[in-house]
C-alpha cells in the first residue's frame, strides 16, 4: 500500500481533489439528512405511533427514503472516498479537474431531477410523481424526469470511474513494473464490477422505461425490467459495501494501532466480488413466475459462493484489528478487545458496523436460500436485513469514516469526539431495536412496503412477546437513528466551519504486514478478470433472459412478437449452450 | 483494566441486543421470561456498571 500522504495533509497536497471530495460529501450528507427524516416519518407512521402524512403519501416518502439513502448518499460518498483513495495511493492528482467537476455536476443534476420528480408526489396538481420505490421496475411507472435523472446519475458514475482509470493509466506510464497500489486496486475492481452491472439498468431505463413513460411505446415486459433491475440490484449492494471494505481494510487497522494483515487476501476478496456479484441477481426473484426453477437454483448457488469473500474479510479485518490491539499492549484470548481505541468514534463506528454486518450476513443467508426465502419473502424481515447491511455496515462505516476523512479534506479538526462517539453508539443501539424487531415482525408475516400493516379481523402473532412490543421497538429505533443522524450532521457541519489546523488528523497509513510482493502478479491483470466476469454473466443470464423475452410477450410485452432475427439469435445461443453443456457433461461422466 | 467512559458505553450498547433476545434464549430452555423481568435484569446490569465505574472508572481513587 502506498503511504504517500504521510508527510503533508491531503488538502494541502491535492487541493483540487479535496474540493471534489468535499462537494461529493456535501451532497451525500444533505441526502442523508432528508432521507433519514423520511425514515423517521415511515417508522412512526407504519407503527401507528405518530401519523403526520396521509397513508397515500407513504409511498412518496418511502421512495424518497430509498433513493436518497440507498443511491444518492451511498454513491456520492463512495465517489468522494474513491477520489481521495486514488489521489492518495497513486500520489498524483486527477488528470483533469474540469473532468472531475463534470461528473460531479452530471450526478448532481441527475439527483436534483430524480428528487424533484419524487417530491412532486406530494403535490397532486403538479402531475408529476415517482412513487415507484427504490426498486423502480415496471409495472409501476414514474414521471420521465425521474428516469432521465437516474440515467444522468449513472452516466456520471461511469465518468467518475473513467476519471480514476485515467489517473491509473497516467501512473502506470512511470511505474511499469510496480503492483497497483492497494486502494487504487480496490477502486478499479469495484468500478469494473459497476460497469458490468449497470449495463442492465441502463438498458432497462434507456430502452424501456424512458420511452414507456414518454408514451413512445405502449407497454413493456414487466418481468424483463424486473430482471434487468435485479441484474444491477444485487451488485449495487457490493457497490455500497466496497467503500466500506476499503475503509475496513486500509484505515481501520491503522486506527486500531496496527497494520493490514494481508494485502494479497484483500486483492483476492475484491476480485471475488468482481466475479461473483453480478451473476446472482435472480435470487431476488425466487417468487417470480416466468423464470425456471433451475435458473433460480443456479443463482442461489452462486450467491452462496459470495460468502467466501465475506468470510475472508471477517478473518483479515479482525486479524488486523487484533494485531493493532496487541501493539497497544492487549493480551489474552479476548482481553485484547479492551486495548482497542474505543474513545475514537472513527474506530468504534467502523468496528460496530462490522459487528452488525455479521448479523446482516446471517439474515442474508436466509434470504438467499431458495426454500427458506419463501418464509420471509416480501415481509418486514427484508428491510430488517438491509438496514443491517447498507443501513449499518455501509452507512455507519461512512459516518465513522467521515470523522477521519472530513478533517483531511477541510484541514480542520473534528469538532467533538465525544459527540461522535455518542452518535455511533446511538446508531448501533437504534439499529438493534429497529432491525431486530423488523426481523421478528417478518417472521410473524408482517408485510413490507405497507403504510398500514393493521388488518381487520386478523392479528399477527409472535412466539415470544407481542406485536405491540415490536412496533414500539421499531418506532424507538427509528427515532434513535434519526437523532444519531442529526448529531452526525451537527458534528460534521461544525467541523467544516472550524479553524484550520496544521495537522487535523494523523493521515499516515502503514504498510501491510504481508505486502503484495509475494502474491501472483495475475491478481493485477484487470483485463483478464473483466473477461471472466463477463463470461460468468453471459452464462448466468443468457438463457433466463431469452426465456423471459420469448415467453413474456416479447421485448416490449403486450404480446408484441419478437423480431425473427432476434428470436433466431436466441435459438442459436440456446442450442450452442445446451450442446456445450452436453459435451462437457459427457467428458465429466 | 480501567473502565473508561468509552468502554462503559460499549458495554451498554452490547447489553441491548442481549436484553432484547434474552427471552428467546430463555425460551430455548422452556423458561418464559416476562418483559418486566428483562427490564429489571437490564436495569440491574446498568446499576452494576454504574457502581463499577464509580469504583474503578476514570477519575476514581482505585483507578488512580
Amino acid at each position: 500500500m502506498a503511504t504517500a500522504s504521510g508527510g503533508s495533509e491531503f488538502v494541502d497536497k491535492f487541493p483540487d481533489e479535496a474540493a471534489i471530495v468535499k462537494a461529493s460529501f456535501l451532497i451525500a450528507f444533505v441526502s442523508l439528512g432528508i432521507g433519514a427524516f423520511f425514515g423517521l416519518i415511515q417508522a412512526l407512521h407504519r407503527t401507528n405511533v405518530l401519523r403526520v402524512i396521509d397513508s397515500a403519501d407513504y409511498y412518496t416518502v418511502l421512495t424518497g427514503h430509498g433513493v436518497l439513502l440507498a443511491i444518492v448518499f451511498t454513491i456520492f460518498f463512495l465517489c468522494g472516498v474513491f477520489h481521495w483513495a486514488v489521489a492518495r495511493s497513486l500520489d498524483r492528482p486527477a488528470e483533469s479537474a474540469l473532468f472531475s467537476w463534470a461528473w460531479v455536476g452530471l450526478m448532481t443534476t441527475g439527483t436534483v431531477l430524480a428528487t424533484v420528480a419524487i417530491l412532486g408526489g406530494f403535490v397532486p396538481n403538479l402531475g408529476m410523481s415517482a412513487d415507484v420505490l427504490f426498486t423502480f421496475y415496471a409495472p409501476l411507472q414514474a414521471h420521465p424526469i425521474f428516469y432521465i435523472g437516474l440515467a444522468m446519475f449513472i452516466v456520471g458514475t461511469w465518468l467518475a470511474g473513467a476519471d480514476w482509470f485515467l489517473s491509473y493509466r497516467a501512473w502506470r506510464k512511470n511505474h511499469e513494473d510496480e503492483r497497483i497500489p492497494l486502494q487504487t486496486f480496490m477502486v478499479l475492481t469495484t468500478m469494473i464490477m459497476w460497469y458490468v452491472s449497470t449495463l442492465g439498468v441502463a438498458v432497462s431505463v434507456v430502452f424501456f422505461l424512458i420511452p414507456w413513460s414518454l408514451g413512445l411505446i405502449e407497454s413493456v415486459n414487466p418481468l424483463l425490467t424486473r430482471t434487468l433491475f435485479w441484474y444491477f440490484g444485487h451488485p449495487i449492494v457490493y457497490f455500497w459495501l466496497m467503500p466500506a471494505y476499503l475503509l475496513w481494510y486500509t484505515v481501520l487497522p491503522k486506527l486500531a494501532g496496527g497494520r493490514l494483515f494481508s494485502d494479497p487476501l484483500a486483492r483476492v476478496v475484491f476480485l471475488l466480488f468482481l466475479l461473483l456479484s453480478t451473476p446472482v441477481g435472480i435470487h431476488h426473484q425466487y417468487l417470480d413466475p416466468g423464470i425456471a426453477e433451475g435458473f433460480k437454483f443456479i443463482a442461489m448457488t452462486n450467491t452462496m459462493f459470495l460468502l467466501l469473500p465475506s468470510l475472508l474479510t471477517a478473518f483479515t479485518v479482525v486479524a488486523s484489528v487484533e494485531h493493532g490491539a496487541r501493539q497497544r499492549g492487549g493480551e489474552g484470548y479476548l482481553r485484547w478487545l479492551g486495548a482497542l481505541p474505543w474513545r475514537d468514534p472513527a474506530f468504534t463506528g467502523m468496528a460496530l458496523a462490522g459487528a452488525m454486518f455479521a448479523a446482516g450476513g446471517f439474515s442474508g443467508m436466509i434470504n438467499a436460500g431458495m426454500n427458506i426465502n419463501y418464509l420471509i419473502h416480501n415481509t418486514l424481515w427484508v428491510p430488517g436485513h438491509f438496514h443491517l447491511t447498507v443501513g449499518t455496515a455501509v452507512a455507519l462505516t461512512m459516518m465513522a469514516g467521515s470523522y477521519w476523512l472530513v478533517p483531511q479534506v477541510t484541514g480542520t479538526k473534528l469538532y467533538s469526539r465525544p459527540i461522535g462517539l455518542l452518535q455511533v453508539i446511538m446508531w448501533f443501539v437504534g439499529m438493534v431495536f429497529m432491525s431486530n424487531a423488523m426481523h421478528r415482525a417478518g417472521l410473524a408475516g408482517i408485510p413490507r412496503r405497507t403504510a398500514e400493516p393493521q388488518y381487520q379481523n386478523f392479528e399477527f402473532l409472535t412466539p415470544i412477546g407481542s406485536i405491540f412490543e415490536l412496533r414500539v421497538q421499531i418506532a424507538l429505533g427509528g427515532t434513535l437513528l434519526f437523532l444519531s443522524v442529526v448529531l452526525f450532521l451537527f458534528n460534521i457541519l461544525l467541523t467544516s466551519l472550524g479553524e484550520e489546523s496544521d495537522r487535523p488528523v494523523d493521515s499516515y497509513l502503514p504498510e501491510p504486514l504481508s505486502g503484495p510482493e509475494g502474491s501472483p502478479r495475475v491478481l493485477d491483470n484487470l483485463a483478464m478478470w473483466t473477461g471472466i466476469a463477463a463470461v460468468l454473466v453471459v452464462l448466468a443470464y443468457t438463457l433466463p433472459l431469452a426465456g423471459i423475452i420469448q415467453n413474456g410477450g416479447g421485448l416490449f410485452g403486450g404480446g408484441l412478437p419478437v423480431p425473427a432475427t432476434v428470436s433466431a439469435g436466441f435459438d442459436l445461443v440456446a442450442t450452442t449452450v445446451t450442446s456445450a453443456f452436453n459435451t462437457l457433461w459427457g467428458v465429466v461422466a | 483494566m480501567k473502565l473508561t467512559k468509552a468502554r462503559a458505553l460499549i458495554l451498554i450498547a452490547f447489553s441491548v441486543p442481549v436484553a432484547i433476545e434474552l427471552r428467546t434464549v430463555a425460551g430455548f430452555f422452556n423458561v418464559e421470561l416476562p418483559l418486566i423481568a428483562v427490564a429489571v435484569i437490564e436495569f440491574l446490569f446498568l446499576a452494576l456498571l454504574f457502581v463499577l465505574y464509580g469504583l474503578y472508572g476514570e477519575g476514581s481513587e482505585s483507578a488512580a
